[in-house]
């Protein structure tokens, strides 16, 4: 008998173990790209969203309540806060649940719901990262919620930015940080070199090695460095053009892109001048520059919080747009990279108070972007670029209105197409470009990566 | 032989230096390499509580490791006694099945067991969290090894003597595999304390946030601050450095063999 009792209890011990799988392995980081994301769309489609589970914590919460996902405590996170209080003054019993999590982590959590067919997981807004837009909402459809006949007026924010949460002409998302790219330099560099700011501003590729080496010879410093291995600088020069990796259609645009050869060349150029020097990881990156062995850099205007970490260096920066290619048709002083855009998922109970209180907020309040402008978060909203805070000097930068200058930078960034592949296509660039360095030749690299977008496509 | 012996201690010493460094060090000081310890530790505590809660996370990290730790061994080394000492055909071959599902990587089943949880209703709860790693083939494994070392002589005079079989387990087995169980609780504590995906798919409540999850936190944004960022995980790795140290001669015990 006893024995039996025994047996019972390892029975359960053993379907327990085989429920388990083998539970330990939990990766670290948990990457944002899971096989499932892209192979198990079907899976999401079949489920009508889970908007009537009641176990929801996050919807549940009370009529005037909305829950948020975002990740930067002194950023976005700050951003959401002070929107709540802006929303507040005209609706007294709304509530704000914001939730610190991580990018990647709304990556896998929002795979992990949608295939599963369980969206009752999700908040009502998510901050979602410009370049995975398209990807999420393609790969999930159910999951988020057309915000085209919201009450945001889309034809405030810049064009450019407004153009990676559209998908099939509809709009899902609104806009949010800006991600229009400066040039940063150290005055106090260039001018052992006999140059200042003004001559980085509205000039080429072509003239920007010229200089380079020019502070090269003077202080042996390089202009700018970049992260090996990564491509953020050849998106950057390949948007400024307006051109992407996609076409229209979603079909891989490398081969026979013309720009993108000239980006690869200009990359290349730099790199052998010495102009652009090659570090191994992002804290290298953010460290060249801090520490003054580069004269400046080049990227989302974001950088500046972490240039400004560098407390004693006040007043030794400037700030200009970036060059522009060589012989690219369409080629401006002005790109994009990175920024972020609110969506709202469909296990939002009440979509009118999400509706209203993004169109009055990040769509409809300069106040709020007065507020948020002293943690670095610059608007895509056009009128919030005329208020009088943006106008202010930023001493740090040497005085210079840099507030007001980006949100102009902005309204003038080309739109791109990022599609469902864009990281892959990201990737397999950041490879041909790497190859291309050590001595491998530009039609065979390009033919590589094409092929390799196109595998990763299924075609 | 000893100049690479110390080598390689050095390798593998200097990265926790390098963090203890740092997390007494300016994010910039830290960015730009310095690698003696500085005076900014009080300030990086500060920012640091600051920032995030410290407290909550700790004690969920804490809560759950500890229970699942329990839970775990006592059901582990049940299942391994079980199959060894009363072992037949039929469950060697559960076993193998059982060993079998050890070599499916967890991401796999990751989407089938956050429906399960979630149709249970067990979001964002300790069960939610323990129930899928209560058992673990490996655990379960290495009972089963030790129970092959158990003698059976001390099992029949325990018979003959009229203890139960629930006794026998709980009164002459589980103290003569002190070291295995001293071993498994470190392995269970340690993959309870780190463990990161899992309890990020079901737990969507800040209020359930763990020492990982926070760590994770501060990686994110536009700047990080690497000196916050080396303070938090300076605290995310003393418990478990601490339960190693304090079960290190058993746990060596343990993988060898506990009887002699």
């Amino acid at each position: 008998m006893k024995k039996k009792l025994l047996s019972l209890v390892l029975v359960g011990a053993m379907s327990t173990a085989m429920l388990a799988g083998c539970g330990n392995s939990s990766a670290p980081a948990a990457d944002s790209q899971a096989p499932a994301a892209d192979a198990q769309t079907p899976a999401a489609d079949t489920q009508t969203p889970a908007a009537d589970t009641s176990s929801s914590d996050n919807a549940a919460g009370g009529e005037q309540t909305l829950t948020v996902w975002c990740w930067d405590p002194a950023f976005n996170m700050n951003a959401m806060y002070e929107a709540e209080k802006v929303y507040q003054k005209d609706h007294p019993d709304f509530k704000l649940n914001v939730i610190e999590t991580p990018w990647e982590d709304v990556q896998t959590k929002i795979t992990t719901a949608a295939t599963s067919g369980d969206l009752s997981t999700l908040p009502d807004i998510l901050l979602m990262q410009d370049n995975a837009f398209q990807k999420n909402v393609i790969s999930f459809p159910n999951a988020f919620v057309d915000l085209t006949g919201s009450g945001v007026n889309y034809s405030d924010f810049a064009a450019g930015k407004t153009a990676y949460s559209v998908i099939d002409g509809k709009n899902m998302g609104v806009p949010f940080d800006n991600g229009a790219v400066v040039g940063c330099y150290r005055s106090d560099i260039l001018e052992q070199a006999g140059l200042t700011v003004d001559d980085f501003t509205d000039i080429t590729w072509d003239q920007y090695i010229e200089n380079g080496k020019k502070v090269l010879d003077a202080t042996g410093k390089p202009l700018i460095s970049m992260q090996a291995g990564e491509c953020d600088l050849i998106m950057m020069m390949l948007q400024s053009a307006g051109s992407s990796l996609f076409n229209e259609d979603g079909t891989a645009n490398i081969v026979n892109n013309d720009t993108l050869k000239i980006v690869m060349e200009t990359y290349k150029a730099l790199k052998d001048s010495g102009v652009l020097v090659e570090v191994n990881s992002w804290d290298e990156y953010v460290g060249s520059f801090i520490s003054g062995d580069v004269a400046g850099t080049i990227n989302g205007c974001w950088t500046m919080a972490s240039i400004q970490t560098a407390e004693d260096q006040s007043g030794k920066w400037a700030l200009t747009n970036m060059p522009s290619l060589v012989g690219a048709t369409g080629a401006t002083n002005y790109s994009n990279n990175g920024g972020s855009s609110w969506a709202v998922t469909a296990n939002c109970q009440n979509t009118e108070l999400a509706f209203d209180f993004l169109a009055s907020t990040f769509a409809g309040s300069t106040e709020l972007y007065d507020n948020i402008l002293p943690s670095g978060a610059l608007a895509t909203w056009a009128p919030a670029g005329e208020s009088d805070a943006y106008a202010v000097p930023n001493d740090f930068f040497g005085g210079d209105a840099v507030s007001a200058k980006i949100v102009e930078f902005s309204t003038k960034v080309p739109s791109n197409i990022t599609g469902v592949y864009y990281y892959e296509a990201r990737d397999a660039v950041a490879t041909a470009i790497t190859n291309y360095i050590n001595g491998s030749d530009i039609a065979t690299e390009l033919d590589t990566a094409e092929k390799t977008v196109n595998f990763n496509m299924g075609k | 032989m000893y100049l690479f012996l110390c080598i390689v201690s050095f390798i593998s010493v200097f990265p926790l230096y390098w963090m203890v460094c740092a997390a007494t060090n300016k994010s910039a000081d830290v960015v730009s390499g310095r690698l003696i310890p500085g005076t900014y530790f009080l300030e990086n505590v500060k920012n640091l509580m600051a920032n995030q809660n410290i407290g909550r996370a700790l004690g969920n990290s804490f809560k759950y490791a500890i229970i699942l730790t329990v839970i775990s061994l006592l059901v582990s080394s049940l299942a391994g006694y079980g199959f060894e000492i009363y072992h037949d055909k039929a469950k060697d071959t559960v076993m193998n099945i059982i060993l079998l599902a050890m070599m499916v990587p967890f991401v796999a089943t990751l989407i089938p067991l956050f429906q399960m949880i979630s149709t249970a209703g067990w979001l964002n709860t300790t069960i939610g969290f323990i129930l899928p790693t209560i058992s673990t083939p490996f655990l379960i494994m290495m009972f089963r090894q030790s129970a092959r070392s158990f003698p059976h002589d001390i099992m029949e005079a325990a018979r003959i003597d009229g203890l139960s079989e629930i006794r026998i387990f709980f009164q002459m087995f589980m103290p003569t595999m002190r070291s295995t169980y001293a071993a498994a609780m470190t392995i269970t504590f340690m993959n309870a304390w780190n463990s990161y995906l899992w309890p990020k798919v079901i737990m969507t409540n800040s209020d359930s946030q763990t020492m990982p999850m926070v760590v994770a936190n501060l990686t994110q944004g536009y700047v990080t601050d690497y000196g916050m960022l080396m303070l938090a995980v300076l605290i995310c790795t003393l418990p478990t450095a601490i339960v190693f140290f304090c079960l290190q001669n058993a746990f060596a015990e343990g993988i060898t063999g506990a009887v002699k």
